[in-house]
């Protein structure tokens, strides 16, 4: 793409040799200008090696330099006995004089440009001083980083040429170093991310990312470097066997034409820039499409035939863009409706959000997810107007006081059967205390991330007799005992069909045997994920012969990081058959025994073993032969899953290594 | 019709779910990232060795507007000079968002249901 390219590849092709063991790593993965400043320095250590007398065709153009030698030829040089110089700047000689070479070599011309940046190069600034006092040539070729060398045939006189290029560091044209320096800046970029596929950080953009799809992993016939191909594009054949080239070679083959007609390239290199900054500009479909649907809403009368599954669809895809907003959200508002989710309410103020109970009187089931300009009036609203309203959900809801819950319950009483509340810091035990005393027949609770939760409200809700459900999410540290929660779990255990402590770090194994083990004779869910202090001894506890309890469909033990291959055993051996989701999440101390015995779990459909880093390809074939339903698999840090690990139609292994993830999506 | 057999032809062939057939060039069906994973991807699927892809859910109306998208992003992609605005009949704007969103990438779909979850 530039000379910089050429530069670098020559230094690794044409000169031959002993290399240091550094050097050779870094040619074996390619990463020779990946860090443009260091990298001529990197080689410097190797001096000890012997003088190597350059094989190199053409000679350095650099000691033309030196000797201030007016009209040298390139081939009169060509032997010149290793002097100090040359092994000083070798890395940096051998680069120009291969550019020097690759030209045509009547009458050659070598400029070298300094286009070093100031503030770049600090620190490269003084050593090169230093450096000047004595050697005069070495300062213009280590003038490093953005050193360039400029060939061009011409017939101007040579000596003046040469001298220009001794002192170029100072006086090279100042308007075509400008010129140069403006343009060396995003050609820098540009090489930088050709080689080593790093984009910065500033220059990152979804939109411009090569889909990774079929993007291949090749090594090149001559350098041997990794190199990427990337999708769509060929990769340049060597003439000569027939082998790959990476772009770092394949530019050296096409460097004189290159040289000689470095404008077109400038110019493609702008038109390409361009054309990036002009792809922005077409809009998504998607975009397009919520945009005619949220400026056309006086014209699209109702969602009419949509149903109900494509309308939540829509909402999420909606909710997704972050376009809803009190105009779209009148969409979504229909007075048949019985439920109504919204995804993401950020931008719904609240006279919108209050419409809600306005346009549909009918809700039973109320989700409104990130909340947060939900307020006291709003509440009250909806207190007053949704009659029939019986499950509420709010995730976010920072404005709400105690006052306005307070209401709600009262006003919803008897029929209020699931409430949700996540996230929000104002929900206080006198709030619960209404809630617990009025609404009686609440079957399902789920309290996540409430930041006055403590154990007098586990007491609380210990008189909800009819729960079903209860999830108890990331209390405060230290605020949740665990003799409350088995205190709790006794009480409403009987009942629990799904039980869920996620994130409730400090509870120990008496939860798992005093609490769940006696009570929990219903119980088809558990979610214990991150109770980071039960042990193996607790989990085998609790499902070694608990023949109370049927069994389970659902368990979470993710990033109970204590368990080992016993804690896995007893549950496989208690659920196993009746298991359909499992998630192992970072059970690091599972070894290849204890995850095997997973194939008991024939009706396991979702699996997250995502850290668990004894799972193989065996592993895994046995689950697929022994789960038919099996179609999510998780595998997240499992290096010792390979791409040829046994799967099967329609089943999604998410995170193997080796596969690609398009992260436009992530 | 006699494109959709070797998977370099310069077309691919969408058929919609009322079995209406359009045949586009492939680079404009790429511009689809769900038609490129289906086209270009390691494995061998039918999509990818036949070139025909059928879309059970997609009707033809919306098929045709969503390919005139692709040759309209095609075609205004490079182009310097402002781009005219690409209009979709409201009436059938639901309908093809949910099919843009489908299209645009299907290996994000799930990732985005996991993230609403996330919520």
């Amino acid at each position: 793409m530039s000379r910089r390219n050429r530069r670098g590849n020559t230094y690794v092709n044409n000169v031959r040799g002993p290399t240091s063991a550094l050097t050779s790593f870094l040619n074996e993965r390619g990463i020779r200008r990946a860090n443009p400043a260091p990298a001529p320095r990197a080689p410097a250590p190797p001096q000890p090696l012997p003088p190597e007398p350059e094989p190199v065709e053409g000679q350095p153009s650099q000691e033309q330099v030196e000797d201030d030698q007016p009209a040298p030829t390139s081939s009169s040089f060509s032997t010149s006995q290793p002097t100090r110089t040359a092994r000083l700047t070798r890395g940096r000689s051998v680069t120009s004089s291969t550019a020097a070479a690759s030209s045509s070599n009547s009458t050659t011309r070598t400029q070298v440009e300094d286009d070093e940046d100031d503030d770049d190069d600090d620190d490269n600034g003084e050593e090169e001083e230093e450096e000047e006092k004595t050697l005069v040539p070495i300062s213009v070729s280590v003038g490093t980083t953005h050193t360039r060398v400029t060939v061009t045939s011409s017939s101007s006189s040579t000596a003046s040429s040469t001298k220009a290029a001794a002192t170029a560091g100072d006086k090279a044209g100042p308007s075509k170093k400008r010129r140069k320096k403006a343009c060396s800046d995003d050609s820098n970029d540009e090489d930088f991310n050709d080689i080593t596929g790093y984009v910065s950080r500033s220059k990152f953009s979804h939109k411009g990312r090569m889909p990774q799809g079929s993007n291949k992993i090749e090594f090149c016939s001559r350098c041997r470097a990794r190199f990427t191909v990337k999708a769509g594009s060929t990769p340049a054949v060597d003439e000569d066997d027939v082998g790959l080239l990476c772009p770092t070679c394949a530019g050296a083959t096409a460097a004189p034409s290159a040289a000689l007609k470095p404008k077109p390239a400038k110019r493609a290199r702008r038109q390409q820039q361009q054309k990036a900054e002009i792809e922005c500009q077409v809009p998504t479909l998607q975009d397009l499409c919520i945009q005619k649907i949220a400026n056309c809403i006086e014209d699209v009368e109702a969602f009419g035939d949509i149903s109900d599954i494509s309308m939540d669809k829509i909402c999420k895809i909606i909710s997704r863009n972050r376009s809803l907003n009190t105009e779209t959200v009148q969409l979504f508002l229909d007075s048949r409706h019985t439920d109504l989710s919204l995804y993401d309410c950020t931008d719904i103020a609240a006279p919108g959000l209050q419409n809600i109970a306005q346009f549909c009187p009918k809700l039973r089931s109320l989700r409104l997810k990130l909340c947060g300009r939900i307020d006291d009036s709003v509440m009250k609203y909806y207190a007053e107007h949704l009659t029939q309203l019986n499950s509420l959900s709010l995730i976010g809801p920072i404005l709400i006081t105690d006052a306005a819950y307070i209401k709600l319950f009262e006003a919803v009483g008897k029929r209020f059967e699931r409430f949700e509340l996540k996230h929000s810091a104002r929900f206080s035990l006198k709030a619960l205390e209404v809630l617990c005393e009025k609404c009686p027949n609440l079957t399902h609770l789920r309290l996540g991330d409430l930041d006055l939760m403590t154990d007098d409200w586990l007491e609380l809700i210990a008189n909800l007799t009819k729960l079903k459900s209860l999830r108890i999410r990331n209390p405060e540290r230290e605020r949740i005992t665990t003799a409350s929660v088995v205190k709790l779990i006794q009480a409403v255990g009987s009942g629990l069909e799904e039980l869920e402590l996620k994130g409730c770090v400090e509870l120990e194994d008496s939860v798992l045997f005093d609490g769940i083990r006696p009570s929990c004779v219903r119980l088809e869910c558990l979610d214990v994920a991150g109770c980071e202090e039960f042990t193996t001894e607790g989990v085998k506890t609790l499902f070694e012969d608990w023949t109370t309890n049927r069994s389970l469909t659902y368990i979470n033990l993710g990033d109970c990081i204590l368990l080992k291959d016993e804690a896995l055993v007893a549950v496989t051996a208690h659920s196993g058959t009746t298991l359909q989701n499992l998630n192992i999440r970072g059970l690091d101390e599972l070894t290849k025994e204890g995850l095997l015995t997973m194939v008991r779990c024939e009706n396991l459909r979702t699996l997250d073993a995502s850290w668990c880093r004894a799972m193989d390809d065996e592993v895994m074939g046995q689950l697929v032969a022994a789960a038919p339903k099996l179609n999510k698999v998780m595998v997240w840090g499992d290096h010792r899953l390979t791409e040829c690990c046994p799967s099967r139609k329609g089943m999604k292994i998410v995170g193997r290594e080796g596969d690609y993830i398009d992260l436009r999506y992530l | 019709m006699a494109t959709s057999t070797s998977s370099e032809s310069e077309y691919v062939t969408l058929e919609s779910s009322d079995g209406f057939q359009f045949i586009i060039h492939r680079e404009a069906a790429m511009l689809s990232g769900t038609i490129r994973n289906m086209l270009s991807s390691a494995g061998q699927f039918t999509e990818s060795t036949e070139g025909v892809i059928h879309f059970r859910d997609i009707k033809a109306v919306i098929l045709e507007k969503v390919c005139k998208f692709w040759y309209y992003k095609a075609r205004h992609m490079n182009s310097v000079t402002e781009i005219p605005y690409f209009d979709i009949e409201p009436e059938y704007a639901l309908e093809t968002l949910m099919a843009a969103d489908f299209l645009d990438s299907m290996s994000s779909f799930t990732w985005c249901e996991d993230a609403l979850l996330v919520f």
